[in-house]
């Protein structure tokens, strides 16, 4: 460090004369001007995608990808919806969401309890077989999944989803709970068992409750994580009435290679509702992302 | 609270683990086995090869490059997002206006399904239609538009910047998280002593952002083991096999070949090297949230 210098030079400063003057230029458009910059390279490809999703093709290939619009339709979007069969796939994601989510977070919060209120067992060995999960990727699992699920009679069916998408769904949600449950004055919950409480009354009306902004992050985070899913629905999935967004928008996809501006608008039907919930939840997002991870 | 939750702990437990062990464990394990097999994933007989499928493997040239492919994917999309994450992180934490928004923005493309990932960004790279080519041509580079996704020497280029783009926010997001926990004064003090900004973000900014470095690059190793989605949905693979992963090759053999045994012989090779990997992450966030 070379810092003896200008040390020398500022005697009598106070710390904040110091301070203020050094720091006030760099908080001033200059940051603020190239970060903006930087975002909108970001958002660019997003930005492009809605543009050419609201013009005619005919318009498109005349003035090209990069043109201003001369004129606007919605005839993509209706396009797209029929052609990409969206109606079944929006139907079929949103009840693997609904089956899975909730049952989900709920059992993966009653292992999380388990391992921080209960005092289990081998509860070191437990947390460090559910973390290691996170590491497995999910095609080391696909072959004898799909033998299980062909020998249960359960391939094409949604229903075949939900086992491999609940397994692959506990490592990071007993993750988070877990440290958050853990933060649960053990007062309370003792003062409960005190009054007569048992084990279900107080993971019912005093952790369920006390554990709710975790709960709902890991909700969403999960809900997020299924409704992307593509490898299980893939190998699971075949006839067209089963599929889900991902696996129907790879389909679409190939459909519509010539047509960019229909298949803007199907990548933005297949999107819209996870950037709309996004957009709305992310304080929910960052904080169970920056908790789950950072703080451990 | 000396006494052990005994049986209710583990009706409590039991639920998840079951369905864990039910399937994450025990197909994981399985496919260890079928690994030993030279199974075709459909007739209801196999024989036990013992180590066949492992020893074929340096001699396939795909598995050889799927390999060096995911090294290259693994070093590229961890070092990438990392480094932008943390410039954008350290402006972020500035005096910059709108500040949420910007975070917002830049965490945006990590929330979307992989194969809308892919689907944007095989948009984007449309060698007549796509944006990329047109901007090219716009500003005068001509000789630069090409088809990226469809010759061996860009496609695994083009497919590793859609990775940066959807990656840069997570590690962004955890590095704005650890600098605002990082106490002012110290920052005040330096500049009493005349450090630079720059002296500063070394001798300051970088140290105390230890425990967030090793989470971020730990997580980030961990997910570009994963990498299958957006290979599978951008490139299948191709041109040829230039951007094949052990992944993609893997589901090739087992879905298309009929080599499940093969197939899960790959899976199992590049599932252990990840596990290897993360095994000091694993152990160190055991520790952190044992009793």
């Amino acid at each position: 460090m070379t810092s003896v210098a200008p040390t020398a030079a500022l005697p009598e400063t106070t710390v904040a004369e110091v301070i203020r003057p050094n720091r006030k230029p760099r908080g001033g458009v200059g940051a603020t001007v190239l970060m903006a910059l930087a975002a909108l390279v970001w958002i660019s490809p997003l930005v492009l995608l809605v543009i050419t999703a609201l013009r005619p093709l005919a318009d498109f290939v005349s003035h090209g990808p990069l043109s201003w619009p001369h004129s606007f339709t919605i005839h993509n979007f209706t396009q797209a919806w029929d052609i990409g069969n969206f109606a079944t796939t929006y139907r079929n994601s949103t009840i693997v969401l609904i089956l899975k989510v909730p049952l989900g977070v709920f059992v993966s919060a009653m292992l999380a309890y388990a391992l921080a209120k209960l005092r289990i067992r081998f509860g070191a060995a437990i947390m460090y077989t559910v973390f290691l999960g996170l590491t497995i990727p999910i095609y080391i699992t696909i072959v004898p999944v799909f033998v299980m699920a062909r020998s249960a009679g359960l391939t094409d069916s949604l229903i075949g989803l939900i086992g491999p998408y609940l397994a692959f769904g506990i490592p990071f949600e007993v993750l988070v709970l877990q440290s958050f449950i853990r933060q649960i004055p053990d007062e309370i919950v003792e003062a409960a068992r005190i009054d007569g409480a048992g084990a279900w009354r107080i993971f019912l009306t005093i952790v369920l409750p006390l554990s709710a902004p975790a709960l709902v992050t890991v909700l969403i985070l999960d809900a997020v994580a299924t409704w992307n899913e593509f490898l299980f629905a893939l190998i699971l999935l075949n006839s067209d009435a089963h599929k889900t967004i991902p696996v129907g928008l790879l389909n679409f996809q190939g459909q519509f290679s010539n047509n960019s501006t229909g298949l803007a608008a199907g990548i933005l039907i297949a999107v819209v509702p996870i950037l709309i919930a996004y957009t709305f939840l992310q304080r929910w997002i960052v904080g169970g992302l920056t908790a789950g991870a950072a703080k451990g | 609270m000396s006494r052990r939750g005994g049986a209710t702990a583990w009706v409590f437990a039991a639920p998840a683990l079951l369905v864990y062990f039910v399937f994450l464990v025990y197909p994981a394990v399985s496919s260890l086995w079928f690994s030993f097999t030279d199974w075709d994933g459909l007739s209801p007989t196999y024989n036990v090869v013992g180590l066949k499928n492992y020893t074929s493997m340096p001699s396939d040239p795909v598995v050889v490059q799927a390999a060096v492919n995911n090294l290259i994917w693994a070093v590229v999309t961890v070092v990438v997002p990392v480094v932008l994450g943390l410039a954008l992180a350290v402006a972020l934490n500035g005096k910059v206006r709108g500040k949420p928004f910007l975070r917002l923005i830049f965490y945006t493309p990590a929330v979307l399904p992989l194969v809308s990932v892919a689907s944007i960004w095989g948009w984007l790279y449309n060698p007549q239609y796509g944006a990329i080519n047109a901007f090219l041509r716009a500003v005068g580079l001509n000789g630069l538009a090409q088809p990226w996704l469809g010759q061996d020497s860009t496609a695994l280029g083009a497919t590793m910047v859609a990775a940066i783009w959807l990656r840069v926010g997570f590690p962004m997001l955890l590095y704005l998280a650890a600098l605002q926990g990082i106490p002012h004064d110290l920052y005040e003090a330096a500049t009493v002593d005349g450090a630079t900004r720059w002296q500063q973000f070394w001798h300051i900014t970088m140290p105390s952002l230890r425990p967030a470095h090793y989470v971020v690059v730990a997580l980030s190793v961990i997910d570009s083991f994963k990498v299958f989605d957006l290979i599978y949905a951008m490139t299948y693979g191709g041109p040829g096999t230039a951007t094949q992963v052990m992944g993609t090759w893997m589901y090739f053999n087992v879905f298309q070949y009929n080599q499940a045994g093969y197939g899960t012989a790959i899976a199992v090779v590049i599932t252990l090297v990840a596990i290897v990997v993360s095994v000091p992450y694993v152990r160190s966030q055991t520790k952190e949230h044992a009793i």
